[in-house]
């Protein structure tokens, strides 16, 4: 009985994709990162008032990172489609924003990965899971500069 | 006899809709102002802390830490 409990209660944490493991191909292929890049799969929200402040920074990244090799794809998972095309559209006008986005309204996507805080960031190299950047960080720019340096 | 009680417990706590966790991709809501103590009114926060500062000398310790994701 006592195995039966803490199998349940571990269960309920083994859910999302871990590092090192393989994201099923229909996920992948609608993300869209099934290509032979790295891709860095950013989740954010309108809500989410770190996601405001790193967004910026990986845009600016964005501009730097050579495009043939690396693809930053963004998950907005506002439930609220509207308001989270009007939160991108106000980035993007400000230059904020020039990475591709995916709305993610039902929460399908991110429940698959299922983060354990806001925002995540994945690498996904090969359709594996080679990293994970959970919670707000500083300069996340550099951080995400230093880590692709490594995995190529 | 026992065994049932705990059963029962068990399912009870288990498997009811009551204890499940909220997400972190779900605390839109939960960053919403109207949630927040005050209400959407800041000022009626920082009134009440002018009363515990004022009659009870005290300030601080009001806060509530949040999951790191800076929601709020």
């Amino acid at each position: 009985m006592k195995t039966l409990i803490i199998s349940l209660l571990l269960l309920t944490n083994l859910f999302g994709y871990e590092k090192g493991e393989l994201i099923p191909q229909q996920m992948a292929s609608h993300i869209g990162c099934d290509g032979d890049k790295i891709y860095v799969i950013d989740f954010f929200a309108s809500w989410c008032g770190s996601c405001k402040k790193e967004l910026p920074l990986i845009s600016k990244l964005n501009e730097q990172i050579d495009k043939t090799k690396v693809e930053i794809i963004g998950i907005d998972v506002d439930k609220n489609v509207e308001k989270g095309i009007a939160f991108q559209n106000a980035l993007k006008e400000q230059g904020k924003l020039n990475f591709r986005v995916i709305n993610d309204p039902q929460n399908l996507i991110i429940s698959e990965f299922a983060p354990i805080g806001m925002p995540t960031l994945y690498y996904v190299k090969d359709k594996k899971i080679v990293g994970i950047i959970t919670g707000a960080i500083d300069e996340i720019d550099q951080k995400i500069l230093a880590d692709l340096k490594e995995l190529e | 006899m026992k065994i049932t009680v705990f059963l029962a417990l068990f399912i009870s706590l288990f498997f009811t809709g009551c204890i499940k966790d909220v997400k972190p991709w779900e605390k839109g809501t939960l960053s919403k102002k109207t949630v927040k103590e005050s209400g959407i009114n800041p000022i009626l926060n920082q009134f009440e802390e002018h009363i515990y500062f004022s009659k009870e000398a005290s300030k601080g310790g009001g806060g509530i830490s949040g999951g790191g994701c800076g929601c709020n």
